[in-house]
């Protein structure tokens, strides 16, 4: 069973050195710029700057493709589902299924969008460490402070949760483990006897969990943890000029995919 | 209410301590008296329910005593808001679950963690970090991630981590508990060398050989204390030991053994050398 | 404990008991037993070509550092995950004949922490858990709940309607263990039984094994006390890394005494005071009781 849900390939490229604001900001734009035009060339604008992000960040293609698998049946799904209810004069039929000229092009141009946008947004994540990330959130979040949105409580709640996924990961396994032990077939039944054989995995998971934040709670405070106080950073965030330059070249990326 | 503490002051300063938990009969901790000095190694044993992780968080001003004729840690006073705050500060707590005690993803962010809150400046909390790593072994482990850790390691980064905060007086609530021999290892000699260098301790522990070699001995009896005094005084009294449940060590046993067929031994041995002796002077 | 005199007959296996089939405990052998988990997931240690008998009725400690493969060898004698190579056999059985299920289902498996096993509302419907799901019929279900709540101290009069996270650390311990004991099990795996006990708990537990051992059970207890180990068991196993690096009856010759501190196990506490007193080491007491019992 994997532990890590954060996709994180630990590297030293040019990608992993640059600050985890310019590169939720830009990826944020790029992701948005997908949607606002439709058009194969502007895709292949974006596909190609993706594609060289990749080359750039030196994350192993096993890495990224153990990350992108699961997603495999949300393209497929897109793909068939336009076809079927896509409109357009039909050139082929078969049973209610009708294949039109602008059918098959829409529904390449829609999966394809919907592996660019994968691909985007996956260089952020292999080459930014979440407790980096939720501090650039915090950092983006900011003015939500006005309007009395705890941003820094809520990231370090974040990051907190992401620490014990694996934990609680390993725990779940072995409630199942001593339950099976007993006897216990999650596999057997239907929908519903499944869903019943899985409360007495939950119950003392919960019970565990929140027994966990009690102490957790007190450990933090036994080391001076105050909500809402200030806090510095053992890696504070530090913007450059490759930053900048990230920026720059993102806006203009986006302007080719918009002009061509 | 705070005044800079100066080095006679005790670092405890504890008298008539009560504790009760809302809707409960009865006190967790009943008039409970407590003097800890500079560079004192004092142990706290007792059984489950004696009320000796109630006193740890007390003492590390994370819960607000019910009542207290006098209740002060490092200056500060417990029973002020503001002074339990301070005393967060110059006592450091470790508690016995090694898992419930590191927030951050990876080693040295947990460490970090403590001077983060106190908001120190980027270089000097790396300064420290690298310190405390290299001073508790971890530097091999800085960037591993806590569920990828065994007990011993994961207790020794916590103790870190409380440590990264330059402490006046370490409460340790029961740290090796829940560790296997190994790790208990690691973090006994980790506060023997803490103990070799002055810093002031309060160990709480249901293990009799754990208090070995402590220079004051406090003994708890359902939240009121049985005990005080040195350590060789409780070890030597066999009824009261057997009384407080505490756990006695193989030699310990056997002399208690010996003590139910008749043959008692004077004293309470604690380690096979004392044992040796003991049965040789009875022979 | 009074409980014990009352139950001692209603023991699996035991003489007069209700369930007595012809041997109390079943015997475990496994031939060259192989399995690793195919993902790394939290340094999960493999078990490699390990090979060992335990006869009914015996008692083998499991020893061995942290991640040297103990949790995952009891699991797969249990049959929670298949080997991939060798074979489990119990009662001499192997996984191809029929019966292996129900003599799977004969094997209990104690896990570490019992915060983990326990879920119900009542210490009753937890213990009845295991029994339940065998299929017996709901007076067989009450009895072996009530015979198990018994034989680990936690009386059913005083305990059966307690909630099970309302239980100290040590009565949760126990009462996970009674969840175990009510399936009647004739071979009993338990993992670290003794760790974060409190001192009266650990000598209870203790007690409790010594007379499920009287009564026939097969245990295999993996922990890494080595006081406990020579308390509670007849041989010992240790395994390294997931091998097998010793096995065997407790061997306290000089060669015996070296592979032991090979594995960083030191000689259990009476065996070294008889060692220092002139005594025979080999025929050294097990606990405190029989020691004083031979030095008065």
């Amino acid at each position: 069973m994997k532990a890590t849900i954060a996709q994180y390939y630990a590297g030293d490229s040019l990608l992993h050195r640059l600050d985890p604001r310019a590169k939720f900001v830009a990826v944020s734009a790029l992701a948005v710029a997908l949607f606002v035009r439709d058009s194969f060339a502007a895709l292949a604008v974006y596909a190609a700057a993706a594609a060289l992000a990749y080359v750039l960040s030196g994350v192993p293609v096993a890495w990224f493709w153990r990350a992108f698998r699961p997603l495999l049946w949300l393209v497929a799904l897109t793909f068939v589902a336009q076809i079927v209810f896509a409109p357009g004069e039909p050139f082929f039929s078969f049973w209610f299924i009708d294949l039109s000229r602008r059918g098959l092009e829409l529904a390449a141009y829609l999966s394809l969008r919907l592996v660019v946008l994968v691909l985007v947004g996956s260089v952020l994540t292999l080459t930014t460490p979440s407790m980096a990330l939720t501090d650039g959130l915090a950092w983006l979040g900011r003015p939500l402070r006005r309007l009395r949105v705890p941003t820094d409580e809520l990231a370090l709640m974040v990051t907190i949760a992401l620490r014990f996924i694996p934990t609680l990961l390993v725990e779940l396994d072995t409630i199942m483990r001593a339950q099976r032990a007993r006897g216990a077939d999650f596999r057997r039944g239907g929908l519903r006897e499944r869903m019943r054989s899985l409360v007495p995995v939950l119950v003392p998971l919960f019970v565990l969990s929140f027994r966990r934040a009690d102490e957790l709670a007190l450990a933090m405070e036994a080391r001076c943890y105050q909500p809402g106080a200030v806090r510095t950073r053992l890696h504070p965030l530090r913007a450059g000029r490759a930053d900048a330059a990230l920026l720059a070249t993102t806006a203009a990326i986006i302007v080719t995919g918009l002009l061509v | 209410m705070s005044p800079s503490p100066d080095e006679s002051a005790p670092l405890f300063d504890i008298s008539g301590l009560h504790y009760r938990y809302a809707g409960a009969q009865a006190d967790a901790l009943a008039d409970l008296d407590l003097e800890v000095h500079e560079g004192e190694f004092v142990a706290v044993l007792g059984a489950n329910g004696s009320g000796k992780s109630t006193l740890a968080r007390l003492l590390g001003g994370l819960d607000r005593p019910t009542a207290a004729r006098r209740a002060l840690a490092c200056g500060h006073d417990l029973l002020a808001g503001d002074g339990r705050m301070a005393a967060r500060r110059d006592v450091g707590v470790l508690f016995q679950n090694p898992e419930n005690q590191l927030v951050a993803q990876c080693v040295e962010d947990d460490v970090a963690f403590g001077l983060e809150n106190l908001a120190w400046p980027a270089t000097d909390i790396g300064r420290r970090v690298d310190e405390m790593l290299a001073r508790f072994g971890l530097e091999a482990l800085r960037l591993r991630e806590p569920h990828m850790l065994s007990g011993g390691q994961k207790q020794r980064t916590a103790l870190a981590g409380v440590i990264a905060v330059p402490r006046r007086v370490l409460v340790l609530d029961e740290p090796t508990a829940m560790l296997d021999p190994a790790g208990r290892d690691e973090v006994l000699h980790a506060v023997r060398e803490m103990r070799a260098e002055g810093l002031a301790i309060v160990y709480i522990t249901q293990e009799m050989d754990e208090a070995v070699g402590a220079d004051r001995v406090v003994a708890l009896e359902r939240g009121t204390e049985a005990y005080t005094g040195d350590a060789g005084g409780l070890f030597t009294d066999a009824s009261l030991v057997r009384r407080l449940g505490l756990g006695v060590p193989a030699a310990g046993e056997l002399a208690l053994a010996l003590g139910k067929r008749g043959h008692g031994l004077p004293g309470l041995p604690l380690t096979m050398d004392e044992l040796l002796d003991a049965l040789g002077a009875a022979t | 404990m009074s409980g014990f005199q009352a139950v001692a007959g209603a023991l699996p296996g035991a003489p007069g008991g209700p369930d007595a089939p012809g041997a109390a405990g079943m015997s475990l052998a496994c031939g060259h037993v192989s399995f690793s988990y195919e993902e790394a997931r939290a340094p999960i240690p493999a078990v490699r070509d390990v090979s060992f008998e335990l006869r009914a009725g015996g008692s083998l400690a499991l020893m061995g550092a942290s991640g040297s493969g103990k949790s995952t060898l009891l699991q797969v004698v249990r049959g929670l995950d298949a080997p991939e190579s060798g074979a489990v056999l119990l009662d001499g059985a192997a996984p191809t004949d029929a019966g292996y299920a129900a003599l799977q289902r004969e094997v209990g498996l104690v896990f570490q922490a019992p915060e983990l096993q326990l879920f119900a509302s009542t210490a009753r419907d937890d213990v009845a858990f295991g029994p339940r799901r065998l299929g017996w019929p709901e007076e067989r279900v009450t009895s072996a709940v009530d015979t198990a709540l018994d034989v680990v101290g936690l009386p059913p009069a005083r305990f059966a309607e307690r909630h099970p996270y309302a239980l100290s650390g040590g009565e949760q311990r126990r009462l996970a263990l009674a969840g175990v004991l009510a399936m009647r099990p004739r071979l009993l795996l338990l993992d670290e039984p003794f760790v974060s006990l409190d001192p009266g708990t650990r000598r209870q537990l203790v007690e409790i094994l010594h007379r499920l051992k009287a009564a026939g059970v097969t245990l295999l207890l993996a922990t890494h006390d080595v006081d406990l180990a020579w308390a509670l068991c007849d041989e010992l196993l240790v395994l390294g890394e997931g091998r097998l690096v010793a096995a065997g009856p407790w061997d306290f010759s000089p060669d015996g005494g070296r592979l032991l501190a090979a594995n960083r196990l030191r000689e259990p506490f009476f065996v070294e005071l008889w060692r220092r007193l002139g005594r025979d080491p080999q025929r050294a007491p097990r606990n405190a009781a029989e020691a004083a019992e031979a030095l008065s």
